[in-house]
């Protein structure tokens, strides 16, 4: 039997009852497109997390209070939760010696409540020093940043994110404005640019920034960091940077033994793997959900298939009657299923594809404008094939049973 | 050519056993055209279908030419009947939503490959051969029951077979649809095609020149018409 034969016997039989056909496909239809929604969001999540890790700055390398225990990809004890004091000034005054670091800014955080006359919203702070605007690429939209004599001099200064700054004086002018954080007054000396939702979770357009000597001593009572950003001299490897760091605080934290260290230090890259490896995961975990869904069609696709096979007895044995092997019975049937499954996959693909781009466009016109659309190639090449798959799996049981079929039996069949 | 001994078919159904072959014997030479009778449940039916390389006997022996079907695996029984026998059936089993060129194409999709022009010439002729080329593009399922038959033996000649079968071709048609289906199937004959008939009406049978009748599995008569 040519090819060409089987395909148009195979056309033939699904064509010859369109409605069963389109119900038939839509359950392949349904699941394919779910995955490809899912694979494309996952893509999309994906690259903007990169976008918005990248976006912070460059050359960067983070230090956190804490051991990574486990894999030294593991979170670090800082946190979960638990308070370490081990990141401290002599830290900084050791690693400022170091050659290969270009600035670097320690940070404290917390949370409060800002107000301004009568409006008050909660907001995450951030303490630090002037380079922690330059390392992090902040831009100023009015003013600029508070200056070292300001830290020295614990000056209660602050610059505010954007959206904060429309959330607390609408159109007014917020420069040289009184806000108060836990009932302590601050002048506003500066306004950043729109930035968005950071690497970490943080949406820096809605932060209040102050000198860290505040910060620590008379909104926290602390005397220990939260974490120190660095940014490398660009001519040295990151990795060679990060040994370097990690020599100096070892020397500095008197630690010999590298699995007692007591702090943890991430470069960019490992930030982006580490949230890569998250977002892989959760795209394969939302995969295989939607994966059911083309189970479901692929059992749909058997049991129509079934019910074909018994409709169409009389022309199996008429077939084999007149000459067709079982082998070409087989591949009639299974040329159908895959036929049925395969234009289901195309139709899935195609409406999947436009569905993420609309739903793309949804998300980033109503709350994340950086997000993009993405239509990884392997969403395409998997649906062509678990598409393709699912027909040959499916449509192999029926097409079997149509092949059993002793040709005078079939012929009585009525 | 056809060489029949013992032939016995028992079919076995939920403990209930039928003997619808009971050990016959018979040989139909090239060349006859042979009419097979016998009452409801005689084993008329059976016989063509054991005779046609459709269905393996419980016992006994069936031999075309040399070629004995014991020895014949499903494949080859499959190749044996797309390349020597033509089917003519009482309800036609015509495929309705397909045209009439695409029935009568049917069993040179299961043959040997030919060339596109080579195959479509062979369709046509046979086409012609029972006048129905006007109709060669209609649906198969909006013709006359006469139609229909004359696409079935059509299809049944499309291949050039040696033997053809008909069982009950004219049941399911009026008188003149039925002269005209056995004016053909005796044209054949007489173009020397051997045609073996299935039939319970006697003036159907008289188209023939032999006739076999059966009663309860056995050839009760054999004479020349």
């Amino acid at each position: 039997m040519k090819i060409n034969d089987a395909l148009r016997t195979a056309y033939e039989g699904i064509s010859s009852a369109k409605v069963r056909t389109m119900l038939t496909m839509l359950g392949i239809v349904i699941g394919i497109s779910s995955v490809m929604i899912l694979m494309s969001l996952g893509a999309s999540a994906q690259a903007l997390i990169i976008d918005q890790v990248q976006g912070v700055g460059s050359n960067l390398i983070f230090v956190v209070p804490g051991a990574s225990k486990g894999s030294k990809m593991a979170a670090p004890q800082s946190s979960q939760g638990i308070v370490i004091k081990t990141l401290v000034a002599a830290d900084v005054n050791a690693l400022r010696q170091e050659p290969s670091i270009l600035r670097l800014a320690p940070d404290v955080r917390g949370g409060a409540r800002v107000v301004f006359e009568n409006k008050d919203t909660s907001i995450t702070y951030q303490g630090s020093t002037p380079e922690f605007f330059a390392i992090r690429n902040f831009e100023f939209a009015r003013g600029g940043a508070f200056t070292n004599e300001d830290v020295t001099g614990a000056n209660r200064v602050a610059v505010i994110g954007s959206q904060l700054a429309v959330d607390l004086f609408g159109a007014r002018d917020p420069m040289g404005k009184i806000i108060r954080l836990k009932n302590i007054p601050f002048r506003i000396i500066g306004v950043l640019e729109k930035k968005g939702v950071g690497a970490f979770g943080i949406d820096e357009d809605s932060l209040v920034i102050i000198p860290i000597s505040v910060a620590q001593k008379q909104l926290l009572g602390i005397n220990y960091y939260n974490t120190l950003s660095i940014e490398a001299q660009p001519q040295y490897d990151i990795n060679f940077v990060k040994d370097r760091i990690t020599k100096v605080l070892r020397f500095s934290h008197r630690v010999t033994d590298p699995d007692k260290e007591d702090f943890t230090i991430r470069t960019q890259e490992d930030v982006l793997s580490l949230l890569g490896n998250i977002t892989g995961v959760l795209s394969a975990f939302l995969s295989a959900i939607a994966s059911i869904s083309l189970i479901v069609g692929g059992i749909g696709i058997m049991n129509i298939m079934l019910v074909s096979v018994l409709e169409r007895t009389k022309e199996i044995g008429l077939r084999k009657a007149l000459g067709a092997k079982n082998a070409e019975i087989i591949l009639q049937f299974l040329l159908e299923s895959v036929m049925l499954t395969f234009v289901g996959g195309l139709i899935g693909t195609l409406s999947g594809g436009v569905l993420s781009f609309l739903i793309s466009t949804a998300i980033r016109n109503f709350g994340q404008p950086d997000w993009t659309f993405q239509m990884p190639m392997s969403a395409l090449i998997l649906s062509a094939t678990v598409s393709t798959v699912t027909g040959i799996v499916f449509g192999l049981y029926p097409a079997r049973q149509a092949a059993k079929r002793s040709p005078v039996e079939a012929l009585r069949y009525e | 050519m056809i060489t029949v001994s013992d032939l016995t078919k028992v079919y076995v159904d939920n403990d209930i056993v039928t003997n619808a072959l009971k050990g016959i014997n018979l040989t139909i030479a090239s060349g006859e055209f042979v009419a097979i009778m016998g009452p409801s449940g005689s084993g008329k039916s059976t016989l063509l279908q054991m005779l046609s390389f459709l269905d393996r006997p419980t016992a006994g022996t069936i031999a075309f030419e040399n070629k004995e079907m014991q020895t014949l695996s499903d494949a080859e029984l499959a190749t044996f009947r797309n390349e020597t026998i033509g089917f003519v059936f009482q309800s036609f089993n015509l495929l309705p939503r397909v045209s009439v060129y695409r029935n009568v194409e049917l069993p040179l999709i299961y043959s040997v490959s030919l060339p596109a022009n080579k195959r479509r010439e062979q369709i046509e002729r046979a086409v012609a051969g029972v006048g129905l080329t006007e109709k060669l593009e209609i649906a198969a399922g909006k013709l006359s029951g006469g139609q229909k038959q004359r696409v079935a033996i059509a299809r049944a000649l499309v291949t050039n077979p040696s033997v053809i079968f008909a069982d009950e071709p004219t049941g399911n048609l009026d008188s003149a649809s039925g002269k005209q289906v056995m004016q053909i199937l005796k044209g054949l004959h007489e173009n020397g095609k051997t045609v073996i008939l299935v039939t319970h009406d006697l003036a159907t049978a008289h188209y023939a020149n032999r006739l076999i009748t059966i009663k309860d599995g056995l050839v009760e008569s054999d004479t020349a018409l």
